[in-house]
């Protein structure tokens, strides 16, 4: 559905994108997750033709977009990083102003904008303005708006930024229902849980380049962290870290003074801590396991954390 | 295309403050700048007596009575001095003219010949040395030609000459009065051409300041009211709605011509408005050419808007165009003749004056209502205003492929 090959694009000095290349299939659900300023902006920018990149070929639907933008356009809904909403305008008018400009009869659009705010939850506040909604709102007549015209492909650039947890549910909920309506759609985000919970398949993008891709899955057996032992000890005190450090090379004290080891097998590891704090005479007070997040993975990747 | 006009105008129509500032301060103002002009130029107007100076060089019975005549005339006001010194103070400033009555003019008055008169003025106050020439040349007619003066001068003769015997004193009356007969045709037409004074005001009905008023306050307001509307192009590119514009299948162009129809269209109306208003309340003929008026009203519209847009599209932020616009419309309509006619202006304004929508539109409505032409003759000015106009489109357009739509 969508293939994009060695897309390159510069602003002055600054190399926002060192060659991207995609290959996403009808109905998937790519999740594109990076730091900012990975160039995760630009490229849906490129892929939705707004920006030309300096070389490089688009193809959404068989169709170049570079040679083909206003057709394409008809194939493609984006949903800004930033709300793009009239204000002044109610949900309903904003809705039908926007599914308005692709050239659909108007009887189509109005049912479709109906479907759409009982899809996102807002029937019953179509005519407020947008002014008097929540930014969780807000948000989510932002992704409707992108929907308006039964794209084929859905662009959504970190739509979950600043909202409460609520109107986050609420969108994933919505992603999880046009996924399963067969939409391909590509969603960026910093969020590695987002990703986690949501995308088929991920691209982790970092200074304009993908640096791995797969599925969550295929990400986390890639590295060598694939679980997580949280340990908390009656007596942390008495724990030496330097001693624990040369029977687990991957162990660390967080915050909370709790030992945590990063692992691949988590159940031999979890015998051989057990052992340890048995010869070493301290008493373990809760121990819990989790699988290792994308966070890890981009962590071992760059050496960076993907938040700051 | 119409999609985006009709948008704009459906939020247009939302803000109380803005439908206000465009429909209900142009009539506000034109009331103000009507009453402030007063009836310049007007027969029926009411304006404070206007004061010049006069010298009489001739001291005769005719030229004295004739000062005096002219004094005692509501609306003038004469102060007496020497001509040389009453140039100099129209030079410097302090007087606006000086009215001469040379040697020679009751020798004239009595032969029936043009008396030899001048009106020295300072030309940067022609608006009010056209309003004193029309007092001055009516009622030098009336005062000269008039059987009243004639009395005046018997009068004085029976006053001066008492001495006289009644026959002698009969002679002189019979032969003055032989006199005056002469001068009455002569004399009905004569004093506009001996006051040799050119460029008078057009129709007597005409109330020239209403007039003023209403072209130049209209055109002002309009000029504030799309750089406002155009000013939304930058607004939409703030708050990212320009950038979501430009995902759907639509021209770029045509957002920039969908703000230019949605301000036009709003132009045009506020104009009506107006027009109607000076209507009903300043007797402004709105009928005396439709054509033409509609002429003027949609090219009036279409240059204005083209200016709006343009002063949007050489500004970066909403911010930033709506304190340019402020500058350059205040400048522009001061240069070109909103604020205060353009034949007051010194010349070298004049000729700069051209250069601007407002002068255009302004001359255009006043071929209208002011000198009754025909439609076929408002043309050059709607000529200009299009091609004040197109020029203005064309860089705007070129502007906002370059600069506005980067909006990524
Ligand atoms: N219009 C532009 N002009 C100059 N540099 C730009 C422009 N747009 C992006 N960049 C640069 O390109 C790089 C990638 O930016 P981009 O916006 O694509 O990142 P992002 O992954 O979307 O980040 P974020 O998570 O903060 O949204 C950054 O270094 C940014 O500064
Ligand atoms: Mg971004």
């Amino acid at each position: 559905m969508i293939n994009a090959k060695a897309i390159h694009k510069r602003f002055g000095t600054v190399k926002a994108l060192k060659g991207i290349d995609l290959d996403i299939k009808e109905g998937e659900l790519y999740g594109l997750l990076g730091p900012n300023g990975a160039g995760k902006t630009t490229t849906i920018n490129i892929l939705s033709t707004l920006l030309k990149p300096d070389n490089g070929s688009v193809f959404i639907n068989g169709l170049d977009i570079l040679k083909n933008p206003v057709s394409s356009k008809k194939n493609i809904g984006i949903v800004p990083q930033e709300v793009a909403l009239y204000e002044d305008l109610s949900a309903l008018d904003n809705l039908l102003f926007w599914g308005g400009l692709y050239g659909n009869p108007a009887s189509q659009i109005r049912s479709r904008a109906n479907e759409m705010l009982r899809l996102f939850g807002l029937s019953d506040r179509r005519n407020d303005t947008i002014k008097k909604y929540s930014g969780g709102m807000k948000r989510r007549i932002n992704i409707a708006s992108a929907l308006l015209h039964n794209p084929k492909v859905l662009f959504m650039d970190e739509p979950t930024v600043g909202i409460d947890p609520q109107s986050r549910n609420k969108i994933y909920e919505v992603i999880g229902q046009l996924h399963s309506n067969g939409l391909t759609i590509i969603y960026t985000t910093h969020y590695m849980e987002e990703v986690e919970k949501l995308c088929e398949r991920v691209g982790i993008i970092d200074y304009g380049e993908i640096i791995a891709e797969g599925t969550v899955e295929e990400l986390r057996n890639r590295s060598n962290t694939t679980s997580i032992i949280n340990v908390a000890l009656e007596n942390p005190g008495n724990a030496n870290l330097k001693d624990l450090q040369k029977s687990f090379e991957t162990v660390e004290v967080d915050q909370n003074n709790q030992l945590v080891f990063r692992c691949k097998d988590s159940d031999k590891k979890l015998s051989g801590i057990v052992k340890y704090m048995d010869q070493h005479n301290l008493m373990i007070s809760s121990i819990d396991v989790k699988k290792a997040s994308l966070e890890n993975i981009f962590l071992e990747l760059t050496g960076r954390k993907l938040r700051d | 295309m119409l999609q985006i006009a009709l948008k704009d105008l459906k939020l247009f129509l939302k803000d109380i403050k803005a439908f206000i500032l465009v429909m209900i301060l142009p009539i506000a103002l034109v009331t103000l700048f009507t009453l402030a002009y007063g009836g310049m130029g007007s027969s029926s107007g009411d304006s404070s007596p206007i004061a010049i100076a006069a010298s009489d060089l001739d001291s005769t019975s005719t030229s004295i009575s004739t000062m005096q005549k002219i004094d005692s005339l509501k609306g003038l006001k004469l102060k007496h001095m020497d001509i040389g010194s009453a140039k100099n103070r129209v030079i410097n400033g302090s007087e606006t003219a000086v009215l001469v009555f040379y040697k020679g003019f009751q020798d004239s008055v009595d032969k029936g010949a043009d008396p030899p008169m001048e009106l020295f003025f300072d030309r940067s106050q022609e608006m009010e040395v056209n309003i004193l020439q029309q007092a001055l040349i009516g009622n030098l007619t009336g005062i000269l030609g008039s059987k009243n003066m004639e009395n005046k001068v018997h009068t004085m003769i029976d006053k001066q000459y008492a001495d006289l015997d009644e026959s002698t004193r009969k002679m002189i009356h019979s032969q003055v009065s032989e006199g005056f007969k002469g001068n009455d045709e002569e004399f009905s037409s004569s004093p506009e051409a001996a006051l040799k004074m050119t460029g008078l005001v057009g129709e007597e009905k005409t109330n020239w300041g209403m007039l003023q008023a209403v072209a130049g306050v209209a055109v002002m307001m309009l000029l504030f009211s799309v750089a406002g509307m155009s000013g939304t192009i930058l607004s939409e590119r703030e708050e990212g709605t320009l950038k979501r514009l430009l995902y759907s299948p639509i021209h770029p162009n045509s957002i920039l011509f969908s703000k230019m129809i949605y301000a036009m269209f709003v132009a045009i109306i506020q104009l009506i408005i107006l027009f109607i208003f000076s209507w009903l309340v300043f007797d402004l003929d709105i009928l005396t050419n439709p054509l033409g008026l509609i002429i003027m009203i949609v090219t009036t519209a279409f240059a204005c808007t083209s200016f709006g847009i343009f002063l949007a599209s050489i500004s970066q932020t909403r911010k930033q165009a709506e304190s340019l616009s402020t500058i350059v419309i205040l400048i522009m309509s001061a240069i070109g003749g909103s604020m205060i006619p353009t034949f007051i202006m010194p010349s070298f304004m004049q000729k700069i004056s051209v250069a601007s929508v407002n002068y255009w539109s302004i001359q255009g409505f006043f071929d209208i209502f002011g000198r009754n032409m025909a439609t076929v003759k408002i043309l050059p000015e709607a000529g200009m205003l299009l091609l004040i106009g197109g020029i203005m489109t064309g860089i705007s357009l070129f502007r906002f492929r370059k600069h506005v739509l980067k909006v990524v």
